[in-house]
């Protein structure tokens, strides 16, 4: 691992202010992503994990929301100490942004053929005539059946998973070092979300992207992902290699949703469900976020906050949680 | 929940004098667009028929515009069929006055979206209590104040909280307002429309325990409705597949997610993300394509499309739903069960 890391992002804080009050989404969160690796961010609703992703892409610039991180580098290139302009040229080109939502991600009012032609003629100034022909094979690349014909239809003409794969297209058209995909699958039917995940995955191995992606599935992080960072209440709790994570769980949270999830092949008699619900960005408890609703907490937990540490597992797992060896040693046992 | 093995609805072939609770037979319901539509009818619900007894799970899952939402209202009476009836232990839901007051009190709802389907102006206990109030179920406000209060209690939310508004609770515990209320009349059947999709993944095991515990000791039976195959395995006794309107496989749940004999069902399983990472890489079947849309569905076998197993005779010919093993599915070439 000589190479430097696609994505290299030090303590990052976001901070939305509303009605004079401060809310702080993310609150100290670290991202390293290697050259061709997916990382799955993975956290329930209001965990900070799209807040995330949006500051990375530098789309929060707005009066209300407070950004600040120590370090923040795009293959090699530090963001923060770049213009704006510079900013806004490397996204579509350097990163990229996969949403949820294609049908509100597309402009209906233009053709597919003028959308994804777009960023060659601004990021790579080619002709329309160049970027149409440059079009048309991204979107053969993502499987749009008879893609010089649809070329010229517009967002509403193609089905739900026909627009996420137009999106992956522009994701991937300009060869960018990093996508992030925000919940690229959540609004698709089961049958479509495999293919889409199948398209990505595909893609990141043919072009060696680095891949960030956000989910609240841990059945979508399990199937794609290499390295998985778990969210909880605006922080990092628990990061690590995707099977051991998912083998071992070094966190209470991690655990705790691996079980309540119904297994398909062993159907048990009730889940553990975790009690009570995920904190309010606004009012995170002191101490651990998770210890009001954690069965291991101790009076140590809400007074003292555990930081993610590395744990000595020689794996890069890291952990915050002052009970993290006792769950490894204890699943051990 | 354990699907406790029910003997009178194993197979779905009610080989018993168990009467169901529910039964729906040849249900049919299309859309007509208004003026400014250019795509035609939505044929949402084409042909289903089910039965559903006392005491059980039934869960239906399917696509996005398979029906199962439009079956749902159909199954409480919110939506009248086009052809076909629904019937409440032998008794006809839709008369020309009508859905019957007392059936109505009987088959109840619990919808996706808590937020939406609970009144934001309406305080916890007025919501729980229209119930009472529509059917008369309470003599005084004093009755009425204790039995909201029973009710929150069961569904586990704190009864002195009744006095505060909705949006003063947490996504699971509307969600607990939403079953409180349709418990309010003593419904011997329950209807739930992705009663569990909203909520967050950490809440969702509760509000699922909460729906087996209701069953367990209140012995209503269920009909759930949802797209995350997982859940619905876990809380049903039977399953049914939905494809474009109609069922494609029906049975216990055990047979149809061990045995999958319909070639949709299969896809569905094996697309099914699975929070395993040891078993990346499996072989899995991909469908190709989109669901096609329910406005023009496909002649012939709905799923043929994008069925690997497809021949002409697919094409053409619509297959029934039959009995394959212990279950029942609609394929010209359904796995016969070993």
């Amino acid at each position: 691992m000589s190479e430097a890391p696609v994505l290299e992002i030090r303590d990052l804080h976001v901070t939305f202010t509303a009605h004079g009050r401060e809310i702080p989404a993310v609150r100290g969160v670290d991202l390293t992503i290697e050259r061709g690796q997916t990382l799955a961010l993975l956290g329930e609703s209001g965990s900070g994990k799209s807040v995330t992703a949006k500051a990375v892409m530098g789309l929060l610039d707005q009066p209300n929301v407070h950004v600040r991180s120590s370090v923040a580098r795009l293959a090699g290139r530090d963001l923060l100490t770049m213009s704006a302009e510079e900013r806004r040229e490397l996204r579509g080109s350097g990163m990229t942004l996969v949403f949820q939502d294609a049908l509100s991600a597309l402009n209906p009012v233009l053709s597919i053929g003028d959308q994804v032609g777009e960023l060659f003629r601004v990021h790579r100034g080619l002709s329309r005539k160049e970027a149409r022909a440059r079009s048309i094979e991204m979107l053969d690349l993502v499987g749009i059946p008879a893609a010089a014909r649809r070329i010229d239809d517009y967002p509403h003409q193609f089905s739900g998973g026909m627009r996420q794969r137009i999106l992956v297209a522009m994701a991937v058209a300009l060869e960018p070092d990093l996508i992030i995909a925000d919940e690229p699958t959540t609004a698709l039917d089961v049958t479509v979300q495999a293919q889409i995940l199948e398209l990505i995955d595909r893609l990141r191995r043919e072009l060696g992207t680095a891949v960030l992606l956000i989910t609240h599935d841990l059945g979508v992080a399990a199937e794609v992902s290499d390295r998985v960072a778990v969210m909880y209440a605006g922080r990092i709790v628990e990061s690590g290699e995707v099977q051991e994570l998912y083998d071992l769980p070094a966190h209470p949270y991690t655990a705790a949703l691996l079980a309540a999830i119904p297994d398909l092949e062993r159907p048990s008699s009730t889940l553990r469900a975790i009690p009570g619900s995920p904190p309010s960005p606004a009012s995170v408890p002191p101490g651990c976020s998770f210890a009001p609703r954690c069965d291991r907490a101790t009076g140590m937990c809400s007074e003292a906050r555990p930081a993610l540490r590395l744990l000595d597992t020689g794996t890069g797992r890291r952990a915050a949680c002052h009970y993290s060896e006792e769950m490894l040693n204890g699943a051990l046992a | 929940m354990a699907p406790s093995p029910e003997p009178t609805t194993a197979g779905g072939r009610a080989a018993t004098a168990a009467e169901p609770v529910l039964r729906a037979s040849g249900l049919h319901k299309t859309y007509h667009g208004g003026m400014l539509s250019r795509g035609g009818a939505v044929r949402a619900v084409a042909g289903v028929d089910l039965e559903l007894y006392a005491g059980e799970t039934l869960g239906i899952v399917g696509e996005s515009g398979c029906g199962k939402s439009t079956l749902a209202r159909m199954l409480v009476g919110l939506e009248r069929p086009d052809q076909g009836e629904v019937t409440f232990r032998g008794r006809p839901f839709f008369t020309r006055g009508g859905v019957p007051r007392d059936i109505r009190r009987r088959v109840q709802m619990v919808f996706q979206d808590p937020l939406t389907s609970l009144n934001p102006r309406m305080t916890v206990h007025d919501i729980v209590a229209e119930p009472l109030r529509v059917h008369r179920l309470s003599p005084n406000a004093r009755a009425m104040r204790d039995r909201v209060g029973e009710l929150l209690t069961l569904v586990g939310l704190p009864p002195d909280r009744m006095n505060r508004f909705p949006h003063e609770f947490s996504g699971g515990q509307r969600q607990r307002v939403g079953i409180a209320r349709a418990l309010a009349t003593e419904p011997d059947v329950i209807v739930c429309d992705e009663p569990v999709s909203a909520l967050d993944m950490s809440v969702q095991a509760q509000v699922v325990n909460l729906f087996a515990e209701l069953q367990s000791t209140l012995g209503v039976a269920l009909v759930f409705i949802a797209h995350d195959l997982a859940v619905v395995r876990h809380v049903s006794h039977r399953v049914g597949v939905m494809y474009l309107g109609k069922l494609a496989e029906m049975g216990p749940a055990a047979e149809v997610y061990g045995a999958p004999a319909h070639p949709y069902t299969m896809a569905l399983m094996s697309a099914a993300p699975v929070p395993k990472p040891q078993l990346r890489g499996r072989s899995r079947i991909m469908l190709a394509g989109d669901p096609p849309s329910p406005v023009a569905p496909p002649p012939g076998c709905r799923f043929h499309t994008r069925c690997w197993k497809a021949t002409e005779r697919c094409a053409e010919v619509e297959p029934a739903l039959e009995a394959v093993g212990d279950h029942f599915a609609a394929c010209h070439y359904a796995e016969r069960a070993s």
